[in-house]
């Protein structure tokens, strides 16, 4: 519950962070941080607009798209809370439960028969099929050096251990900062200002949404970032500071997160599609090196 | 320390396969350069200072300023930019690269080696598999002297690795790095033709 | 008593061929609920209580003994379950046939139906190497008949025989591999597998019981039969196929492996290896298909990796002794079976229904189906996200199973063994992503959007004897979602039993976690349920305007601007073309060719497999027209060869080499 709690305090000014940064990084001075949030409220108060093509899809994929985000939010352990949600390879769950949101997504995306839809509906299920090898490698190069397999044995023992321990736990965090900003579809694999439909992947998936539906989808994106915070949060606080300072140095990690984010995106340029499975892929392949480094850990081949 | 070091050195082998311009061959190059330059300073504490420090200042003269200016000399002269031949598409490329990563693992697991040294026999085959596998999938004979420089990278990581007990493999392996750098690019950079995109003409012709 | 029983559904099952058309369906119900009651009471009670029971059969020419334990009980509820569907299914979609074809064919074909019910039951109780065999060929020729069904069209006919030649190769070798453990222990039955694998090289005889199991379960590179013999049958037979004949190869595999003594590990590797290429490579090929039931049969060939991979992970943990291993992989692959059976039984159904509807199978050609068949529509969906492995549905729990195993086995072991787990976890990983791109290919290209071409559609009305059996395998699929521990407590009892090792102290801490995940199942439909009233409840005083669908300022879209099932899949395919290798006839325009005439597009999936085989047939082809040339049909020629044999022999036996 308070993990529920955490996310949605961050997901409050982690969108609007991002904007802000990325407008004072344009030279302007970029609308408030809570205007994103003000925009879902002025989205959950309207009718809404279903195309004649649509089916009971439409009406109930936005809303198990929020609840997988919340049901796998529910899973997070935090440094320092014990909780009982958590149960050995858990993360497999996690992952799958996000799978049956990003399902029913495409599918919400094919309803409406249209073709830019369709387009970003194969790309995303692309994307999305090429990225979980490197988050189960990451997870799976974790289990293998903790002895754990549940989250929270995993993140609650991480951080004992020789220098080599140490490097994991950069290249983890590197690979969660890449998954997030691919998943949630930032640079460099997907541009959020563009305004091609021929070149986007998630904002087009959208565009026969309105109103409520859409306010959900916004709150599950803007979650979707906020968990994925939660989970670089868990491998970088240290374990036995107290609850105060954990707490305080969970909102400073998040904040410095959406300030990554904002950077990376105003200085990268977004990457030919055709070239985005290879950079994707890329990922799994330094996962890998991650795992065989645990696995010469483990075997007590090297300190 | 050292270790930390041999992952990034091998993660620049996993973008270098997959790169699109000269340009940042050239760059991660110079990068592994400097890697190797921190690592024989880190690791051959156990032979004598003035060995060391030539080994040292020579892997910082010539793999760290020399090797990635030719490179960039070529570059400019010919005006190259784009991998653009190649025989293999890049997400192929990754794929046999990863494959590398996984027969070097194993070939290394299977040879008796010291628990101290496992590490680097590993970065090391892979490391010769990746340079051979950019000389195999490129066309461009541009590539083909990355791949040498790459596989040059591999032999003097392996020697520092066990230099401690062979001394003279250290020198062999900096005087393959001196005939690199003089005879090969020397050539390139003098005496090619200029911007023509191609690497194969002469200045006299 | 009991051996009239046993015999009774064998004699009544010649009456169907004789009883008049009208009471002809329920007949053959009645007989199938009754076969099914007969042996599924000793099953279930022998499911739960390990244990095994023997029923002896006495004849003028002997006896045979139904021998029944844990693992064939199991077997036998999943067939039971899956033909009853299947038979009551097939009353709704045989009538497609209504006027073309005469009674005959129907009762043959009910005939046939209800043989391989019992032949299959056969090979799941007989354990004497001969009545085995036949039973295994029983079951080949009684599928041979039902494919046939549509025997006029030519490539039917083609695919059938190609399939009955495929079984007997697989029968074949089977035979070989029984001879072997005859020849060495002197008894023709599985029980003499024991003495033989404690005496001899362990892994030789069951490669040679693989392949012949293997061809019958679809395993890479045995697989080419499949995806040729699921479109050409009707589909409550390719349901029934699918679902539970192919699972009697996977009851073979699991029996020999019942009989070993040595070599476990490099066993358990091999299966592991062969499962996983099925897996990935099924999957991949599946993608690029656009008749709806040849991608069917690829996904079941990507099953039969998942449970192969499972039962490969059981047999590495008896290798390694370790309980939980041996626990997780064979309870995985084991309920794989069962949920497989299910789920691709309930989508071979909706498709069809949507084949009876729509006379297509071409997903190029249909779209907007949910408007037309709602209740089609949502158990599609239900199949697919099965399918799947997501949650909370039935297929995640047994992928669940397999992964928990697998990085369990990550850390046990020589990192050789954790190699080899990372990558059998990355090619599960790979081959749910892949199943995900490929239904929601299927399901948004079949049912959403709008029709691509016109068609002639029949009534839908007259459906409901079709779903009543699909909402039975639904619900039985959410219910082994959200309680799999009662499914599972049973599985995992007799695989303890089986296989010698120690239940209890596992079995609380994975009865726990499942309760843990069916709380969070319960909690996200809980989470949906109320969300989904407050939109409802907010909705009655909003507004809700229908439009056209936004067409980026242009307004006279046609259905042909939506995106096909090939431009879904091409971006895969693009990747994957060293594998899947997909033609394409298409006449470039040259550039001097200013006015181009028509031309036409079209590409087609490719199964390089099957490729390979034409080649080494047509070599085949070639080598025998050669020697065709030796028979010329003038009998001066035969007697020749026979004088020219006699002198061949007089001659060796003056050398007395003979």
């Amino acid at each position: 519950m308070t993990v529920l709690l955490l996310s949605v305090l961050t997901g409050i000014f982690f969108p609007g962070i991002i904007i802000r940064v990325k407008s004072i990084l344009c030279g302007r001075k970029g609308p408030g941080i809570f205007q994103p949030w003000k925009d879902i409220w002025l989205l959950l108060r309207k009718g809404s607009v279903i195309s004649t093509t649509a089916s009971f899809i439409s009406r109930i994929a936005p809303v198990i798209y929020l609840c997988t985000i919340l049901c796998a939010i529910l899973l997070l352990p935090f440094p320092g809370i014990a909780y009982d949600f958590g149960f050995d390879a858990d993360f497999v769950f996690f992952a799958y439960i996000i799978a049956l949101g990003k399902f029913l997504f495409i599918l919400n995306a094919l309803d409406a028969g249209s073709s830019f839809e369709g387009m970003g509906a194969n790309r995303e299920a692309l994307y999305s099929l090429l990225l979980e090898p490197a988050f189960f490698i990451l997870f799976g190069t974790l289990a293998l050096l903790t002895g754990n397999s549940s989250m929270q044995g995993i993140f609650s023992s991480l951080q004992i251990g020789g220098p080599s321990t140490y490097i994991i736990i950069i290249i983890t965090v590197y690979l969660l900062v890449q998954i997030a900003m691919i998943e949630n579809s930032r640079m460099p694999v997907d541009d959020p200002k563009t305004h091609l439909e021929l070149t986007m992947i998630h904002e087009v998936m959208i565009l026969d949404h309105s109103g409520f539906d859409l306010a959900l989808i916004h709150i599950g994106t803007t979650l979707k970032f906020a968990m994925y915070g939660i989970l670089i949060a868990n491998c970088t606080i240290p374990v036995d500071i107290g609850f105060g300072w954990q707490i305080l140095l969970f909102f400073g990690i998040q904040v410095g997160f959406a300030v990554l984010i904002g950077i990376m995106e105003s200085f990268r340029a977004r990457k030919k599609l055709a070239k985005n499975p290879q950079f994707i892929v890329t990922l799994s392949s330094i996962a890998l090196i991650a795992f065989f480094l645990a696995l010469l850990i483990t075997f007590k081949m090297i300190p | 320390m050292s270790i930390m070091l041999v992952i990034v050195f091998s993660i620049i082998l996993i973008y270098l396969s997959i790169t699109e311009r000269f340009i940042v061959y050239a760059g991660l190059i110079g990068l592994q350069g400097i890697i190797l330059f921190a690592l024989s300073l880190l690791e051959l504490q156990r032979i004598t200072l003035g060995t060391l420090l030539f080994v040292a200042i020579e892997t910082l003269v010539f793999k760290v300023i020399v090797v990635p200016y030719m490179l960039r000399r070529i570059i400019q002269k010919t005006g190259l930019t784009k991998v653009s031949e190649h025989a293999l598409p890049g997400f192929y490329s990754l794929l046999f690269v990863t494959l590398g990563l996984l027969l070097s693992i194993i070939i290394s697991l299977s040879l008796k080696t010291q628990l101290s040294t496992l590490v680097y026999f590993i970065v090391s085959f892979f490391t010769i598999y990746t340079g051979l596998f950019l000389i195999i999938s490129h066309r461009k004979i541009f590539s083909h002297m990355v791949g040498f420089l790459v596989i040059e990278n591999a032999v003097l990581l392996l020697s520092l690795a066990i230099g401690s007990e062979i001394p003279m493999l250290i020198n062999i392996g900096i005087l393959l790095d001196i005939f690199v750098s003089v005879l090969i690019l020397g050539i390139f950079v003098m005496r090619l033709k200029q911007h023509t995109h191609e690497l194969t003409l002469l200045k006299d012709d | 008593m009991d051996q009239y029983l046993i015999l009774a559904p064998v004699l009544l099952s010649f009456l169907i061929l004789i009883i008049p058309e009208r009471i002809r369906h329920p007949y053959v119900v009645i007989l199938t609920l009754f076969i099914c009651v007969l042996t599924s009471i000793p099953a279930f009670r022998l499911v739960f209580a390990p244990d095994t029971e023997k029923f002896i059969l006495k004849g003028p020419f002997g006896q045979i003994d139904l021998v029944i334990d844990g693992l064939s009980g199991f077997f036998i509820l999943v067939t039971n379950f899956t033909m009853l569907t299947g038979v009551l299914y097939s009353r709704g979609y045989l009538q497609i046939y209504e006027g073309k074809k005469n009674q005959a064919q129907f009762a043959l074909h009910y005939f046939s139906f209800t043989w391989l019910h019992l032949s299959m039951l056969g090979v799941l109780m007989l354990r004497d190497g001969l009545s085995f065999l036949i039973a295994w060929e029983l079951m080949a020729v009684s599928s041979f008949m039902l494919i046939l069904f549509e025997a006029e069209k030519r490539a039917t006919l083609k695919t059938a025989v190609n399939y009955l030649i495929q079984m007997h190769v697989g029968l074949v070798i089977l035979v070989i591999a029984f001879l072997f453990c005859e020849a060495t222990t002197g008894q023709l039955s599985f029980d003499a597998l024991q003495s033989y694998f404690s005496q001899n090289h362990n892994t030789g005889l069951f490669l040679l019981f693989f392949a012949g199991f293997a061809i019958k379960a679809g395993f890479i590179p045995f697989h080419t039969w499949l995806p040729e013999a699921h479109p050409a049958a009707p589909t409550h037979v390719s349901a029934v196929m699918s679902g539970v004949m192919i699972k009697m190869g996977i009851y073979g595999i699991v029996r020999v492996i019942t009989y070993l003594q040595a070599d476990f590990f490099l066993i358990g590797w091999i299966i592991l290896v062969f499962s996983a290429l099925s897996g990935l490579l099924g999957v991949m090929m599946a993608i690029v298909q656009h008749d709806m039931k040849k991608l069917l049969a690829y996904h079941s060939i990507e099953n039969i990796g998942i449970i192969g991979m499972g039962i490969g992970l059981g047999t590495m943990g008896l290798g390694l002794h370790n309980p939980l291993l041996v626990l997780l992989g064979f309870t995985g692959g084991l309920l794989h079976v069962l949920n497989h059976s299910l789920f691709k039984s309930l989508l071979f159904y909706s498709t069809g229904t949507v084949y009876k509807i729509y006379h297509t199978r071409n997903i190029e050609q249909l779209g907007g189906v949910i408007h037309k068949l709602p209740h089609t529509a949502l158990l599609y969906l239900t199949g697919a996200i099965a399918i799947c492995g997501i949650p909370p549905l039935n297929g995640f729990i047994s992928e669940f199973l397999i992964y928990t195993g697998l990085i369990k086995g990550l850390s046990l072991g020589s990192a050789y063994q954790a190699i080899t787990v990372i990558l059998a976890i990355i090619s599960l990983v790979l081959i749910g992503g892949l199943a995900i791109f490929c239904f929601t290919k299927v399901f948004g290209m079949v049912f959403l959007g709008i029709p691509r071409e016109k068609h002639e559609i029949s009534d839908p009305v007259n459906n409901s004897g079709m779903l009543v059996p699909q909402y039975m395998v639904a619900i039985l699929i959410i219910v082994i979602g959200f309680f799999p521990m009662l499914f599972l407590r049973p599985l995992m009892t007799f695989v303890s039993d089986q296989f010698h090792v120690a239940l209890v102290p596992e079995l609380v801490p994975i009865s726990d976690l499942f309760l843990k995940i069916s709380s969070l199942s319960g909690i996200l439909v809980l989470l949906v349920f109320v969300i989904y009233m407050i939109r409802w409840f907010l909705f009655k005083n909003r507004k809700v305007i229908y439009g056209p669908t936004w067409g980026c300022g242009y307004t006279d879209g046609s259905a042909r601007q939506q995106y096909t099932g090939t431009s879904y899949a091409n971006n895969f395919a693009e990747l994957a073309h060293p594998v899947l290798q997909s033609k394409d006839e298409y006449n470039e325009i040259a550039e001097k060719d200013i006015f181009p005439s028509p031309r036409s597009f079209s590409r087609h999936p490719n199964d390089i497999f099957r490729f390979g085989l034409n080649k080494l047939l047509d070599f085949n082809m070639l080598i025998l027209k050669k020697l065709a040339r030796l028979q010329t049909g003038n009998i001066q020629h035969y007697i020749l060869y026979a004088f020219i044999f006699i002198l061949v022999i007089f001659i060796l036996l003056y050398l007395k080499i003979l």
